[in-house]
Parts: structure tokens; C-alpha cells; sequence
């Protein structure tokens, strides 16, 4: 009873899975692509709109334009005016007129060109037909084995389809980009002049795959005005694809929910990472190409053509290991500062009681409200007054104290979560309280310790506002603020900008994937919980 | 025995000490003075002179931009607070799943937590540049747009992008308190609820939300602190152009103090400003006092 139905199952998702694909292969036969160019084009000089002159070409462009009609093409007039004045200041006009012809395309046709997107197609075709040959073969002789007691062999056999059909609906809009970039961009770029390289090779081909080869020289004057569409239909081969998807899936597992929702999973996570890295590679790449490549709207690469490598020397040279410097010294100091006053205050806060315990833990709560920023003005007259105007230690003094709070609330959820019986032994041992912290807990609580460190230190390594406040001599900036040297007013220095933000970058995000598991262990809840 | 015992008293806030001045002197000092300037006549040149009553508020508010300013804050930090607390809580609940690689995934998202603002703001400023913009430069080559986008067209669209940079940078920091609270979640409390047949927005509502709610309540109270703050995104991005139009609270009262040297209104508006964080600074230290009671 229960292996007739699965039986039933099995034929029902092999068969939508045929359907799938032959929908596919059906399709490609659908005129999806529209292409419009001017075949024919004559040019009519000093004339006025109507004119005898004018009429003599209009009749000589609409007897060619018949012709195209007697062949068969769609064929249409279209004329542009420019307006002029002669030397003898009387107004003319020079009219241009063109035939443009209206056929399409469909995906057979560019299976069969010369173009780039062909690959793309022959592949999809391969790894479809792939797919329905391996579905098959998962299926001999095993159409009525419940799906738990599918030999391994046989599991493989039917994983790969749904590979293959993943791997068929990325080819997709993979080739309607091909086509976009080679009809949209490359043209465009060509007819401009702004790109001369392989030229000839494609209008050659397009030339093969559009006019069966016969415009020849007249080839650069027919795609001066190419307009290519596609029609919304293409992505119809996205639902037949989903289509074989889901069947190949429900033959593997018998079930579809946890699969499809696992590959939405993947696809959603992928996206996410995608567009977070998208920065991060812009600067990358930026940082090692030229000013001129930086600043080139038609850059065709998406890596530089050649690495400069000297962008990172050039930027040695005007100041950035000076900032870089500052910084550390800043970031370093302010990370000394905040621990030696941090630790000692989350010992009382951990192991002691006292009047005022909940007062004082009110009064750190409340100066981690306020960022320096809002109180920028009043922090630089303190700054004048003590006569840390443009001096580091200034910085240091406000990064540990605008990171206090953090720092003693860290500190305090770690040392709470030590049992105190260790120091206690310690004390009866005959060791004072100072000695039973330094040597007894610090050393237990050094994870909590290095966690609580390297934030303040990213902190204050990334601080920008006050230092720009506090900092006015070039050689005391510190990097998040020397970077800045590279982007004045009239000109932007994109390459070295960017090799300095890579060097203020990559060290911190390496502290801060060292933590990443004290992070999720419990930023808000390991301060929180206390 | 009697001196012991006032050592012992004594000896917590010895401990305190280093901490309390250290804050003292560099917070809450300029807290101070912030105070006092915002109710004294000050010459362009910062020469400070008398009691000025509430006149430098008054010219604080009356000045042209202040409902722009005041406005543009309040929807920066009522999208980049809310969308990020929303896209960092969903982005939390798929990193929580176990699948392969997670682990990269999860480093990866920490990348823009770790950058300073203020290049992350420069990135963002190269990306949507219209002239030679790395995002139009992407979309061309790879043919999905045909004709470079004009992606700042006006100060509003501007807005728009610097409020989804400081969405970008903020979802982190909301993600990585949501999964610390995922993480302290029993796992047999959702076998259980799958056993008395619980649908997946079910489990959502009546388990997820409520026992994650403390670490999103203060991961949302600092991000409106944070947000508030914010100077770097607006002042690489636009500087407040054109005339404030751009500008939040924050990098306007920047500017009136450094660039147009209006002293008096710079400072009445920064003790508007901190009077408005201490409002969110008394809702942060309610809900945490109370989990503190709670817990302790």
C-alpha cells in the first residue's frame, strides 16, 4: 500500500520535472529578444524641412525602405534635424534620414551565434538535460523505495539535479546580463570611442549574429542606433526552472518545506555578506589603482588593470605611519588608562558592598549616555584650560573616560561570574586584598579582561569627532583624522584615501574577529545578567 | 575592631576612586560647563561675559534652520534606530540557524561594526558618486542598469543615502545583542512548543520575542544614544548642505560653533541635546535597574 504511493509520488515529481525542462526547451523557440537598427542611412545637406531637396531623398529613402518590405522586415522612416547657419548667415538645416528595421531574436539564435552569452545557453541546455538524465537514473529500479531506505548511491543520484538546476537559474540572468553588457555598454562605449580594444571582433560577430554577416563595412553606421530589448516573458524560463526545482527536490527528499527553506536560507545569508563586503572591496580595489582609474566613469574592470602598488609608498611618505603612530599611542594609552581605573572600581562593584553601590552604578550608566559629541564644546574649553589643547594625552584622558562605563560594566559581569572562594583561600593564606586581586582574579578573569581591552582600544581607535575638535597640528592627528587630508574641497585623492582607510581598517577588524565569540557570548546579557 | 570597621567603610570608595575622577573631570566637568556657557553672553572670539538669561536659547530656536535641524534628527534616528533594530533582529534569527559556514558569516557582519564611520562614510560617498561611482561603474558593467543613475539627484535622496549608511553600520551591533539573548534560549522550550504543535510565528511571538527582549530593549536605548550622536556619516557625506538642509542636530551645532563661532546657541542647543539624551538615559536606566533587581 504505502510503496504504491510512493511510487505514485515518484512518477508524479519525475514527470513535472520532464514537463520543467521540456517547457524550457520549448520556450527557447519564443521571439524574446527585439532588436531595432538602422539599416539604411542617407544624409540630405543645406536643406529646409519640405523643400525640393528634401522630398528628392525623402522618395529615394522610402523606395529603399519598400524593398526592406518586400523582403519581409518591418521597416520604418525616421529622420533627425539639425538646424545650421551658413557663411552667408541664412539659417539650413541638414536632415539625416534612416530606415530602421524592427526583427527579433530568439534563444536558438544566440545558442547558434558567435556572441558571449552563447556558452551560457549551451550550458544551461547541458545541465538541464544533465539533470533529467541523473533524475532518471536515481529512479531505476528504485521508484517505490521509501525515501529512508534509499541507498546512498541512489541519494546522489538524485541530490545533483537539484545542483544542476541551482546552477541553470544563476546561468539565467547571467545571460540576459551578457546580452545587456554586450548590446547596452559595449556599443555604447564603442560608438563613443571610449573603448577601441576587440572592436572589430565584436561588430564582427554581432554583424554575423544580426545581418547573417552581410552589413560589413556598414556595420559601425547600423549599431550607431541599436536599441535592444528583451520581453518580460524571458523570465517565464525562471518559473519552468522553479518548476524542475521543486520536483527534483521533492524526488530526492519526499518533502519540499525544509529543503526550499534551507536554500532561501543560503541565498539570504549570501546576499547579506554580498552587501556587506561590497564596501569593503570597493576599497580594496580602489586603494591599489591609479587616479585615473579611480576617477574613469567607463572602468570596465572590476580589479584594477594594473596594481599600484606605489600607492601605498606615496602615502608612507605624507604622514600616514605618523597617524597611524598617534593613533596607537591614543587608542593604546586610553585602553591603559581605562583599565587601571576600570578594574579597581569593578572589584568594589563585584565583590564588595558600601553605601552608594547603586548610586555610583547610576552614575557609570549614565555618563555611557553621553558620547562626547554633544558635549564636544565644553569638553575643548576643559582641554584649553588644562592645557591639553592639541596634545595626545588630552585624547587618551577623553577616550578613557567616555569608555569608562563600558569598561567597568564589562568588567563587573566577568568578575561576578568568578566564584570569590579562590580569593578567599588567597586572603587566608595571608594575602592582602590588592594582592589577592592581581594575582588570584585577574589572571582567572584575563578572557573577560582582553575582551573588555580590545573594545576600548576600537573605540577609541575609530574616534574621529574630538580628535578633529582637539587636534589642530597635522604631525599630532591621529589616522581616523589624517585620512581626511587626502579629500579637499576641489580634489579627492580616492587611491590614497582609501590605502589609508585599508591600513586604520584591517588591524581592527582582525581584534575584533578575535572576540567575536565574547560578542555573542554576551555583550548586553553578560553586562546585563552581572 | 572599631577602626577596622571604618577602614573596611572606607575602603570601597578608595577602590571607586581613579574611576569617579576620571569621569569627574572629563565628563561630567564639561557637562558643567556646557551648562554655564549656554547661560552667559559669549563674544565670537569665546570671550565669555555675563548672565544672559535665556537669551542664547532663544536665539537657538529662532534661527532659520533649527525646524529643518530638529526634524532631520528626528527621522535620523527613527529610521536608522527602527529599520536596523528590525533588519539586525532578522539577520539575528538567520545567523542563529546552524548551517555551514556561519562562522565566516558571523565574522563578516562584524566588518562594518569595526570600521571607524567616518571611512565607511568615505566608501559610501566614492560607491554613489554620479560621475565615476563604483555602484553605477558595478551596474553598468554588469548590465543591469543602461545609463549611469544620478544616485544624489537631490538633498532629500541625499538623506536618504546617509540615513542607509547609518542603517548599514548599525545593524551589527543589533544583531550581535540579539543573538546573545538567542543564545541564553533553553532549546527544549521550542521542542516543546513543536510537540504541542506551535507554527513557526507562534514560536516567534510567544517565545522568541519575549525572552530576547531585554538584550533588543537595551541594544534599541544605545542605538538612539549612538544614533543621536552620530557626527561622522552626515559631515562626510553632505556637511549639512545644502544650507543645513542635511544637517542633524549634532553636525549643526558643530558648525555654529567652529564655522560660524555663534557660541551662545552652539552651546544652548548641546544642553538641548543632552537634556534629550538624559530623557532616553532615564527610560535605558529604568529597564536596566529593574533586570538588575531582577537578576540580583
Amino acid at each position: 500500500m504505502k510503496n504504491i504511493s510512493v511510487r505514485r509520488q515518484n512518477f508524479t515529481a519525475l514527470a513535472l520535472l520532464l514537463a520543467g525542462a521540456v517547457l524550457f526547451v520549448l520556450f527557447l523557440n519564443a521571439p524574446l529578444y527585439t532588436f531595432k537598427a538602422s539599416v539604411y542611412t542617407k544624409k540630405s545637406s543645406n536643406t529646409f524641412v519640405g523643400d525640393e531637396k528634401y522630398q528628392e531623398v525623402l522618395a529615394e529613402v522610402q523606395a529603399e525602405a519598400a524593398r526592406y518590405e518586400e523582403e519581409g522586415f518591418e521597416a520604418s522612416i525616421s529622420e533627425t534635424v539639425t538646424e545650421r547657419v551658413n557663411s552667408k548667415g541664412e539659417k539650413t538645416s541638414l536632415v539625416a534620414f534612416s530606415i530602421d528595421q524592427t526583427f527579433t531574436r530568439n534563444l536558438w539564435d544566440f545558442m547558434r551565434s558567435s556572441l558571449p552569452s552563447a556558452h551560457v545557453i549551451r550550458a544551461m541546455l547541458i545541465c538541464l538535460g544533465l539533470a533529467v538524465i541523473f533524475a532518471a537514473a536515481g529512479c531505476m529500479g528504485t521508484m517505490d523505495t521509501p525515501y529512508r531506505y534509499l541507498k546512498s548511491s541512489t541519494g546522489v543520484l538524485r541530490s545533483v539535479p537539484i545542483l544542476l538546476i541551482l546552477a541553470d537559474m544563476v546561468l539565467l540572468p547571467v545571460f540576459v546580463l551578457m546580452n545587456n553588457v554586450t548590446f547596452w555598454r559595449k556599443i555604447s562605449l564603442f560608438n563613443e570611442e571610449l573603448l577601441t580594444e576587440g572592436k572589430e571582433e565584436l561588430f564582427g560577430k554581432i554583424d554575423r549574429f544580426l545581418f547573417g554577416g552581410q552589413m560589413g563595412d556598414k556595420i559601425d553606421t547600423a549599431l550607431k542606433n541599436l536599441d535592444m530589448q528583451h520581453s518580460r516573458l524571458l523570465w517565464a524560463l525562471l518559473l519552468f526552472l522553479l518548476l524542475a526545482l521543486v520536483s527534483a527536490i521533492w524526488l530526492r527528499h519526499g518533502r519540499l518545506k525544509n529543503t526550499i527553506l534551507r536554500i532561501l536560507l543560503y541565498a539570504v545569508v549570501l546576499v547579506i555578506c554580498v552587501v556587506t563586503l561590497y564596501p569593503y572591496y570597493v576599497m580594496l580595489v580602489s586603494a591599489f589603482r591609479s587616479n585615473a582609474e579611480t576617477l574613469d566613469m567607463y572602468f570596465l574592470h572590476m580589479f584594477p588593470t594594473k596594481w599600484i602598488w606605489s600607492n601605498l609608498t606615496d602615502i608612507v611618505n605624507r604622514g600616514v605611519p605618523r597617524f597611524l603612530l598617534n593613533s596607537c599611542i591614543i587608542a593604546g594609552g586610553a585602553t591603559v588608562l581605562a583599565m587601571l581605573c576600570g578594574i579597581p572600581a569593578a572589584y568594589a562593584m563585584a565583590r564588595m558592598d558600601f553605601k552608594g553601590k547603586k548610586a555610583f552604578l547610576g552614575f557609570v550608566i549614565m555618563s555611557q549616555m553621553f558620547s562626547p559629541v554633544v558635549l564636544l564644546i565644553g569638553i575643548a574649553q576643559l582641554m584649553n584650560n588644562l592645557h591639553l589643547y592639541d596634545n595626545l594625552l588630552g585624547l587618551v584622558f577623553v577616550n578613557a573616560a567616555f569608555n569608562q562605563a563600558f569598561a567597568v560594566w564589562l568588567l563587573r559581569g566577568t568578575f561576578i561570574a568568578i566564584s570569590p572562594d579562590m580569593e578567599l583561600a588567597a586572603k587566608i593564606d595571608g594575602c592582602n586584598t590588592a594582592g589577592s586581586l592581581i594575582h588570584v582574579l585577574i589572571p582567572m578573569a584575563m578572557p573577560g579582561i582582553v575582551t573588555t581591552l580590545i573594545f576600548v582600544f576600537i573605540n577609541a581607535w575609530n574616534e574621529y569627532t574630538i580628535s578633529t575638535v582637539l587636534i589642530s597640528t597635522a604631525s599630532n592627528r591621529p589616522i581616523t583624522v589624517g585620512i581626511t587630508q587626502f579629500s579637499s574641497f576641489n580634489m579627492i585623492e580616492w587611491q590614497y584615501l582609501f590605502a589609508a582607510s585599508l591600513l586604520a581598517t584591517i588591524p581592527v577588524v582582525i581584534l575584533f574577529m578575535a572576540i567575536e565569540k565574547h560578542l555573542t557570548g554576551g555583550l548586553t546579557s553578560g553586562g546585563v545578567k552581572g | 575592631m572599631n577602626s577596622k570597621k571604618r577602614k573596611r567603610s572606607l575602603e570601597p570608595y578608595l577602590w571607586l576612586l581613579p574611576s569617579i575622577l576620571l569621569i569627574g573631570i572629563f565628563v561630567v566637568f564639561p557637562i558643567i560647563i556646557v551648562f554655564r556657557l549656554s547661560f552667559s553672553e559669549i563674544s565670537k572670539a569665546g570671550i565669555v561675559g555675563g548672565f544672559a538669561g535665556l537669551d542664547n536659547y532663544k536665539e537657538a530656536v529662532s534661527l532659520p534652520a533649527f525646524p529643518t535641524v530638529m526634524k532631520n534628527t528626528f527621522w535620523w534616528v527613527l529610521s536608522v534606530v527602527g529599520l536596523s533594530t528590525l533588519l539586525g533582529f532578522i539577520a539575528a534569527l538567520l545567523l542563529n540557524q546552524k548551517f555551514k559556514g556561519r562562522k565566516i558569516a558571523r565574522s563578516i557582519l562584524i566588518f562594518p561594526w569595526a570600521t571607524s564611520l567616518v571611512i565607511q562614510a568615505s566608501v559610501w560617498n566614492y560607491i554613489i558618486k554620479y560621475e565615476y561611482g563604483s555602484l553605477n561603474n558595478v551596474l553598468l558593467n554588469l548590465g543591469i542598469i543602461r545609463q549611469a543613475v544620478n544616485w544624489r539627484s537631490s538633498y532629500q535622496i541625499e538623506f536618504v543615502w546617509e540615513c542607509a549608511v547609518g542603517i548599514f553600520v548599525t545593524i551589527p551591533f543589533v544583531t550581535f545583542c540579539v543573538l546573545s539573548g538567542l543564545q541564553s534560549i533553553d532549546e527544549a522550550l521550542y521542542e516543546s512548543a513543536t510537540v504541542d504543535g506551535a507554527g513557526f510565528w507562534h514560536k516567534l511571538f510567544s517565545i522568541t520575542l519575549p525572552l530576547v527582549r531585554p538584550s533588543l530593549s537595551v541594544s534599541t536605548v544605545l542605538n538612539i544614544i549612538y544614533v543621536f550622536n552620530s557626527f561622522p556619516i552626515v559631515y562626510t557625506m553632505t556637511k549639512g548642505a545644502p544650507a543645513n538642509k542635511t544637517d542633524t542636530m549634532i553636525t549643526f551645532l558643530y558648525m555654529l560653533n567652529f564655522y560660524d563661532r555663534k557660541k551662545g546657541p552652539a552651546n544652548a542647543l548641546s544642553v538641548i541635546g543632552f537634556l534629550i539624551l538624559c530623557f532616553c538615559a532615564g527610560i535605558y536606566m529604568i529597564t536596566v535597574m529593574r533586570k538588575e533587581e531582577e537578576t540580583l
